[in-house]
This record gives C-alpha cells, structure tokens and sequence, in this order.
C-alpha cells in the first residue's frame, strides 16, 4: 500500500515536471470518432484499426476508439466532415498525402488540411523501384536509358495522376530527359498484376509488397526511393546512389483534428501517440509492414504541410495537371 | 495425390471443435449481413478485425471467409422477396426471382437460390483446391484489352435482357453508362458531371441506383394500382414453398453454368461477382429452349445468378492466396488482415502455410454446408414475410432502402439521390423501360472505359491491340454474334412471314 502511494506520488512528480502536464488539462469523457477516408481496407482504414487495436491493447486511452469511414473525393469528403465538427474534441482524422495534394486539383474542395489541427505525423511509408524479374533492366540507368532511346515506348503502372507513383515518375523524366508512358489503374492489385503479366515494365511499390514477389522470383528492385537504404534492402541502391539526385516523396500518415480544439486537448492527443510511438507493439507494426518512423509533433506540422504541398504544386504543374489552388 | 493429403490435413485442421464454431459464427454473421441491404461483407471484416488479434491466423481466416462467402447466400433473399437487392450482385435475382415471388412461387425461388449457392460455393472450393496455381497464371495473362473485351461481351447482353423494345433497352444502358461516368476521371484528374459537389466526386454508388431504381420503383408503381391488401399471394402449406423437382430439373444447367463462369470470372482481378451474376443470367438465356420466358419468373433466372455470385468466392481467393493480389474490397480487407496477423500474402503464402490453406479450403466445405442447412429452413420463415399487408410492408421497405444506403456510405446526400433514382425508376416503369440494362451499363461503365483507354495507352493510340490478342479476339467475336443473331433471327421470321403471304 505504501509503496504504491510513493509509486502514485513519484509519477504525478514526474507528470508535472514533463510537457506531457498539459496534456492533464483535458481527458477524453466519450468514445473517440477516427475518421478515415478509405473504406474497408484501404490504406488509412487498415492503419486506423491497427492503431486502434494497439491503443486498445496497451490501454492507453481511457475510452473506445472507433474508426468511421467517411468515403469520396480522395479524402474531401473526410475533411469536409472533420472541418465541420468545429471545436469537437473526440473526434480526430488520420491524413495521408491525398489531404494534401487533392485540395490543390479539386474545384469541389471547401477546406485544405490548413483548415484542420495537425495533431502528428506517424509514418512515412517508403517506396522501391521494381521490374519483373526477366526484365533486361539490371539497374535504374539501364531502365531509363531503355526509355530514352524509344520515348514513349516502356510502361509503368500506377495509381492516380497525383499519386506518388506519377510524381516519382515525373521527378526522373525531369532529371534524366527520358519518357515513358504512365497507365493508371484504380487498385493496387491491378497495379501489381499488370506488372507480373508483363503488360507493363515498371512499377514503384511498397517494399513490404515486393519483398514476397522477390522472395518468389517473380519481381526484381532496381532502386529505393528513399534518403537512406532499407533494413530490408541492403543491396539496392537509393535514387542518389543510382545516380538520380530527386527530391525523396514519401507517402506520409499521420493525425488531424477539427478546427478550434483547446491546447489542451491537442496536448492530450500528441502525448497519446507519443505515448503509442514507444510501444513495441507499435514497432512491430513498423517492422511488419516495412514503414519508417515518421513521428514528428504538432507545432512543427504546418511548415511540413507547406512544403509539402508547395513540392506537389510544382510537381503537378509540371505533369500538366491543372492545379486551381 | 498431394491434393488427398493436404485436404485430409485441412479436415484434421477445419473439424477441431473449436475452429468448427469458429465457421458457424463465420457464416452465420455472413447470412445475417447479406440478408440487410447496405451493410457489406468488407466493412463487417473490417469491425471484426480487432477482435481476431487474440486468435490464431487460421481461425481468424476461416471465420473471416465464412463471412465473405456466407454474406453471397443471403443477399437473395431481399432480392427475391421484396426486390430490394442486398447487395450488388443480387440485381440480377431480382429480375427472375422477385417475378416468382409475384406468382406466389417466392419458397422455390428461396430454396433454388440456396441449393444453387450451395452447389456453386462447393464447385468454387473444388476448383479453388485443385487449378488455383495454373489459374493465376491465367489472371496475369489478363489485361487491359481482354478486360475491354469481357465488358464488351457483358453489354452485349442488353440484348438478351430488352424486354418488348430494343430501342428502349439501349436508352436504358446509355444512361447506365452516363451515370458511370460521373465523378473524377483517374487518368486526367478532371471532375465530370459532379455539379460541383464534394460528393458528386466518386461517382454515383451503385447500391444507390439499384435500390433506388429497383425497389423504389416497384414499390412506387405498385402503389398506384392499389388492389389487395396483401403484395403478393403465400400458398399454403410447405410443400408449395419449397422447389419441386420440376424446378431442380430445369436448373440442372444453370447450376453448372453458374458455377463455371462466376468462378473464372472471379480469378480476374479486374472483374467481379456482379458482371460473373449479369453473364452467366446472359448464358442461360442465350442457350435456353425458351428464352421468352426469361424476366417472368423461371427459375434458371435465379439459379444461374445465384451460382455465379457464390462461385466467384472461390475464383477470388485464387489471386488472393497465389499471388497477393486482391480484387475487391472484401478481399482487400482480408489481404489487410493477412498482413497485421504476420503472414506474408504473395505467391510464396501456400507454401509457407499449408496448414492455413487446407484447413481454409476445408473449412469451406464445412461452411457451404452449414450455410445449406441453415438457410434452407428460414425459408418458409421468410416466404411468410410476405403475409404483412401491403400498408406496413411499403413502408418498410423504405425504411430497409434508406437505412441501407446510409450504411453503405453514412452520408445523407446518398439518400436523396436514392429518391432521386426511385422516381427515375418509377418513371421508367411507368413508360415501359426494362431497368436491368441502366444497371448493367452503370456496373460495366467504368470498367469498361478504363479498359479501353489503358489499352489504347498501352499501344500509344493503336486500336488493334483490340483484336491482335487472342483471348480479346475471341470475347469481341462472341460479343458482336450476340448483337447480330436476334436480327438475324428477326429477318429470318419476316422472309418466312413474306413467303407464306406470297404462296
């Protein structure tokens, strides 16, 4: 009993002299909304229910979670909702790169991610350069000097035009000179198995999906778009290496909330993702699905948002995408 | 011999008690949300992913696809009942089953759908077991072009579901494909026909149309005539509610049809159960001896469908399991749950875990019966649905509609536009317009533009890409047969007509 009245009294001690204290000033009294913008499955649907799963097994919030898939328009559907639960602090929005960029094309668009509170960036979901495996393209170069000699002629399949497919590809035209063409397909597995069928030469995948097309002999990297090589790819170059100096775009998830929420809470909420971030359960997660630790806090968000979404400006522009903002 | 020995090693696995409840639950849930229009087998998956951390992988799989597959049972019985179709691939149910359901027939249409699931469902599994590695091979050699082709051979089938007036059917379809074609275009990023609405920007759902146009529409038309008290006659009895032999016999084709096509259809990642419901109903009418008959309330109109809609289960999980490759959001979700339980989905999973794929596939022949066993009982339960008169049944099937639609996207903007549809059916009722085809433009439509304009892409602007591939060829061949034989057949009937007038 004693000892864990001195336990309770050492942690309050510590809980007042850590900028987590904020975060005392507001706990949540309902079940928390996630909002998504993926139906079932997708990509921010599938990481929300993760998230909430690891939450929910670490008990580190007092209440249920519980995802609400709020589907349309690449995310503005999901932002409109969220922009309009002014001042409603147990709701909360996992973003992705769509957040950003789509508001830029979009007419329709009523808010941008500028009109939500960032709360944290999680993840950062790097990419690699892959080829079937009995493509004669050995290294990034051969690829590309392949494209230079028939413009037009190789294919790479993709997602949308403001995907970070097209935008890879878009980066490498611009500093090689070469040209190829793009072919968008709606899903990831269409994506996959124009690939393998040989229907197309070239795709930018997840390294988790790839690792088992390798590991089966079916697929072959030629290049990772990432700063720095993968655990899980020691022997393949990263664009730099392979000689192509571009600007690194990496998928990006993480955290929104409505307008007008008090410190306190936004405080609440970074300190449980923080809190989330050190779990192993968490990095686990990480490892499983080859995502990199993008953790970065509030204050910090708005200048990433504004580079970001200057970066796609440009990017879009270039790929002759009409960008109304 | 390999196959014998994984399957008894997946009996071993599926009979465990504890597995065996496992799938009950499974395919018991998978009824329930297929019976509820809206509500879908992925966002299920979904809800129930969490709960299956604490499990082992192989259970957590054989539940989660006892869902999948169980949810294809039950979206027939709104269908054939109330013509409300439970969920995409039920549309073309209604045509055949809910005409049944009129003439007082609905528990054989409710009993040939379940004989037929079943049957289908247990195909799909044997197939699933015994082809899936040389199948997936084939899926990849399916692009672009080939997927054109199906889509073309699918809208050919407009034809086959005109009812008095091809001119009227045609109208139908291209207001189908106009309606397709709203939303952002994927490969310019432009907005089309979106009104500058946020919510305009994915389209029109199809769930939205098809309960609109469908269930709406009946409902709107009906109350106008305003006859009985009671919809539609329940005889007596139980022997009049469930199917004769007579049925069975006639459907012996369709349950073979159903199960071949909804599974082939189904490897293809780019396709889906809804065109596998459309061509096999097209199939079936195409080869019978009484085509006429067809919309009025057959029972191959049924069977056929219904197979191809349980067969294709067994047809998705191919590129699932081999390659890595989902092709719906159902399978999404399970390629999702595959990876957060840590296995590694891709070609390389069957190998890696045996014990997961037999005892999955095992646990589908359990499934199937249980799912036969199950439904076949409820369904002199639900024929008596039927019994509420009509001044509480209409509003019902409001309420069912709108709750439905909701669900599907919790946005109430999709509720209007359900009335909206509902009037359109009603109108098109009313002046005589057959609204399978608006539907079968609406599912192909997207599909099927994205198909041709990846492929011109891929051949930089050359249409023989079309035709220079020999699965493609060969799908465009048969499509262009099916436009021209009616007219033949009709020139035909009129030079007949001619001589007999000249002699």
């Amino acid at each position: 009993m004693k000892t864990r009245l001195i336990f309770t009294m050492m942690t309050a001690a510590f809980v007042a002299a850590s900028p987590a204290a904020l975060a005392q000033g507001f706990q949540p009294s309902k079940p928390i909304e996630v909002v998504v913008h993926t139906g079932p499955g997708g990509g921010n649907d599938v990481l929300a229910r993760a998230i909430v799963a690891i939450i929910d097994k670490e008990k580190l919030a007092p209440v249920r979670m519980q995802v609400a898939n709020k589907t349309g328009g690449g995310g503005l559907t999901a932002m409109a909702y969220v922009a309009e639960k002014k001042g409603d602090e147990h709701t909360i929005a996992l973003f992705s790169g769509n957040w950003l960029t789509n508001p830029l094309t979009r007419t329709e668009a009523k808010f941008t991610i500028k009109d939500l509170t960032p709360v944290v960036r999680l993840v950062l979901e790097p990419a690699v350069i892959a080829v079937k495996a009995d493509a004669p393209y050995k290294t990034l170069k051969d690829f590309i000097d392949a494209a230079k000699k028939n413009p037009g002629q190789l294919k790479q399949s993709g997602g949308s035009l403001t995907s970070r497919d097209n935008v890879v590809r878009q980066l490498l035209m611009k500093h090689s000179g070469a040209n190829w063409t793009y072919i968008s397909f709606p899903g990831g597995g269409e994506r996959i198995a124009a690939l393998l069928g040989g229907h197309v030469n070239m795709m930018v995948i997840e390294p988790q999906e790839a690792g088992e097309h390798i590991r089966a002999g079916g697929m072959r990297v030629l290049a990772q778009v990432t700063d720095k090589r993968l655990d899980s790819f020691p022997n393949v170059p990263t664009l730099k290496e392979a000689g192509f100096d571009v600007p690194i775009v990496p998928q990006v998830r993480g955290v929104v909330a409505p307008p007008g929420i008090s410190r306190e809470a936004v405080a609440y909420y970074e300190d449980l993702f923080g809190r989330l971030e050190k779990t192993a359960s968490w990095k686990k997660y990480l490892v499983d699905n080859q995502f990199e630790n993008g953790y970065m806090k509030s204050a910090e968000m708005g200048k990433f948002f504004d580079e970001f979404t200057n970066n796609m400006r440009g990017i879009l522009k270039e790929a002759g995408v009409k960008v109304v903002r | 011999m390999e196959v014998i020995n994984g399957l008894l090693h997946g009996f071993a696995v599926a009979l465990e008690p504890f597995n065996l409840f496992w799938c009950f639950i499974g395919v018991l849930l998978g009824t329930l949300i297929g019976i509820l229009p809206g509500l879908g087998p992925a966002a299920t998956i979904a809800m129930l992913l969490p709960l299956t951390f604490q499990m082992n992988p192989t259970s957590a799989v054989i539940m989660l696809a006892g869902i999948y597959y169980g949810a294809k049972y039950g979206g027939s019985t709104t269908a054939i009942l109330l013509n409300v179709p439970g969920e995409s691939a039920s549309v073309v149910t209604c045509l055949d089953g809910y005409q049944m359901a009129k003439q007082g027939r609905a528990g054989p249409a409710l009993g040939i759908a379940a004989i037929s699931s079943f049957i289908a469902g247990t195909v799909g599994v044997v197939l699933l077991m015994l082809v899936a590695p040389p199948l997936s091979k084939f899926a990849l050699s399916f692009s672009s072009p080939e997927y054109f082709a199906l889509m073309s051979l699918g809208l050919a089938m407009v034809v086959l579901l005109a009812g008095k007036s091809l001119v009227k059917a045609l109208l139908a379809m291209l207001v189908g494909l106009w309606i397709a074609s709203m939303g952002i275009d994927l490969f310019s990023d432009a907005s089309r026909f979106t009104f500058g609405q946020t919510h305009m920007l994915d389209g029109v759902d199809f769930v939205v149309v098809a309960i609109g146009v469908f269930a709406l529409g009946e409902v709107l038309g009906n109350m106008e005539s305003r006859q009985h008290a009671q919809v539609l006659p329940v005889p007596k009895g139980l022997r009049n509610l469930l199917p004769t032999w007579a049925d069975l016999k006639a459907c012996r084709f369709a349950f073979l049809n159903g199960s071949l096509i909804g599974f082939v259809i189904g490897v293809l990642p780019g396709a889906g159960s809804t065109i596998a419901s459309f061509i096999s109903y097209g199939i079936e009418k195409a080869v019978s001896k009484h085509p006429e008959k067809f919309g009025t309330g057959v029972p191959e109109g049924v069977a056929a469908p219904e197979g191809a809609n349980n067969s294709e289960t067994g047809g998705a999980l191919v590129p699932l399991l081999t390659l890595g490759i989902p092709g719906s959001s159902t399978t999404a979700i399970l390629l999702a749950a595959f990876v957060l339980w840590g296995l590694k989905p891709g070609p390389l999973m069957i190998t890696d875990n045996p014990d997961l794929f037999w005892g999955l596939v095992a646990s589908m022949y359990v499934g199937n019966v249980m799912l036969l066993i199950l439904n076949l009982p409820l369904v002199p339960v639900f024929a008596q649905l039927l019994r509420v008169p009509v001044y509480a049944l209409y509003p019902m099937i409001f309420g069912i509609s709108i709750v439905g639609v909701y669900s599907v996207s919790g946005s109430l903007f999709d509720t209007w536009m359900l009335a909206v549809f509902g009037l359109l059916g009603y109108a098109m009722r009313r002046l005589d317009y057959p609204s399978a085809p608006l539907i079968l433009g609406l599912v192909l439509g997207d599909g099927m533009e994205r198909a041709l304009r990846q492929s011109l892409m891929m051949s930089s602007g050359d249409l023989s890409i079309l035709v220079s591939r020999p699965i493609s060829a060969v799908m465009l061949f048969l499509a262009v047969l099916i436009l021209v034989l009616p007219m033949f057949r009709k020139a035909n009937a009129w030079r007949v007509k001619a001589l007999e007038e000249q002699s």
